[in-house]
């Protein structure tokens, strides 16, 4: 087959449309007509070409089915990764409250040893002054043993408190592992995007982009990225002399 | 002394009031967001703010804005407490008026020092 002039091209380029329409449409037999018309012909670097077209096409085709799993992240695993970061909200809030709830608990325990023990000990001054008459003797004497006991009961009670914030850590474990699964579906869902933006988009505008680090202009909470950002400031002594800079 | 604390995390909240009680201050009362804590402000008598920047509603640096855009309440010394670290944030807050910023986390120490300065800086 040759090229030589106008006609040629034209047929030619239908052919190779129909190609593409067959394979497209799954219409192998009629394809492999096409095919066989163009060997008949016996146009070796035509052929070649559309073997390549073909093989290209192909290709597109099966990344395009590879990343069908996205279905599958949109349908069920995106759902999931909310669930798990619900949970991980749950959690550490439910170990905050039950940590607050128990240092509160411990202070008043401690304020309440401290206070007893500073009482007693006015009373026990005045023992060394002579100012106790013998009655109040006595009475100091029941006063410091049921301090004694209290106390034990006291430091019991705050070892249980302690061990008990102590057990409400386990929250980091258990929100870790639920993070770390979300994490890898993160890092699926950027393959995925990669692939799709490799067969229908601009590679280079990808790689480009890559370095960029996303500046919000809005209130957008804790920095976690504050070695690659130089509009923020590190801890509260940045803050003072920044303020402090503007007059402060 | 009233004061309120705003912060749409009560877990925030609670530690601010219990540092807050630590210092003395007992009388601390609480809003979520800046649409709640401002008609409070309004009419609750409260000598002071503690308020987080990112909520949802209204947020921290407009109830800061709105305080200080308020005949009656605008001279209400306002503490911020918030994660927003970003300096053109901490320029806006000192541009708005407020008292003092800290950004979390922070500690009990930091917290004293900077109301103790807010309160020299009111009484001279």
């Amino acid at each position: 087959m040759k090229l030589s002039n106008d006609a040629d091209i034209k047929q030619t380029i239908t052919r190779v449309k129909d190609l593409l329409n067959h394979l497209e449409n799954d219409q192998i037999e009629d394809a492999e007509k096409v095919l066989e018309d163009f060997s008949i012909k016996d146009n070796g670097d035509l052929f070649s070409e559309i073997g390549k077209l073909t093989r290209n096409l192909h290709e597109a085709l099966s990344s395009f089915n590879l990343d069908s799993k996205i279905t599958d992240i949109a349908a069920s695993e995106i759902p999931s990764a909310k669930d798990r970061l619900n949970y991980v909200i749950e959690r550490t809030e439910e170990a905050a409250n039950q940590t607050m709830d128990m240092v509160e608990n411990c202070s008043r325990m401690a304020d309440t040893l401290s206070s007893d023990s500073q009482e007693l000990l006015v009373e026990w001054q005045k023992l060394y002054k002579r100012e106790l008459a013998a009655g109040e003797f006595r009475k100091l004497c029941k006063r410091i043993e049921s301090h004694f006991k209290k106390s034990t009961k006291t430091s019991d009670d705050l070892h249980k408190a302690l061990s008990d914030v102590l057990l409400a850590q386990s929250y980091q474990d258990l929100t870790g592992q639920a993070i770390k699964e979300v994490i890898s579906l993160v890092h699926e869902v950027e393959e995925s995007m990669v692939n799709i933006i490799k067969v229908f988009g601009d590679m280079d505008k990808y790689h480009e982009a890559k370095g960029k680090v996303v500046k919000r202009k809005e209130a957008e909470g804790p920095i976690v990225n504050k070695d690659k950002r130089d509009d923020v400031v590190n801890g509260q002594d940045e803050v003072d002399d920044l303020l402090s800079s503007l007059g402060f | 002394m009233k004061i309120l604390v705003v912060d749409d995390f009560s877990t925030m909240r609670r530690i601010v009031k219990n540092l807050l009680r630590d210092l003395g201050f007992n009388n601390t009362h609480e809003a979520d967001d800046g649409l709640t804590a401002l008609p409070m402000l309004k009419t609750g008598n409260f000598d002071f703010l503690v308020t987080d920047w990112n909520m949802p509603g209204m947020q921290g640096i407009d109830l800061l804005k709105a305080v200080r855009a308020d005949e009656k309440i605008k001279t209400l010394p306002v503490l911020m407490v918030t994660a927003e670290s970003k300096r053109e944030q901490i320029i806006e807050a000192a541009q708005a008026g407020v008292n003092g910023y800290i950004v979390k986390p922070f500690t009990a120490g930091t917290l004293s020092e900077k109301l103790n300065k807010i309160f020299e800086r009111i009484e001279s």
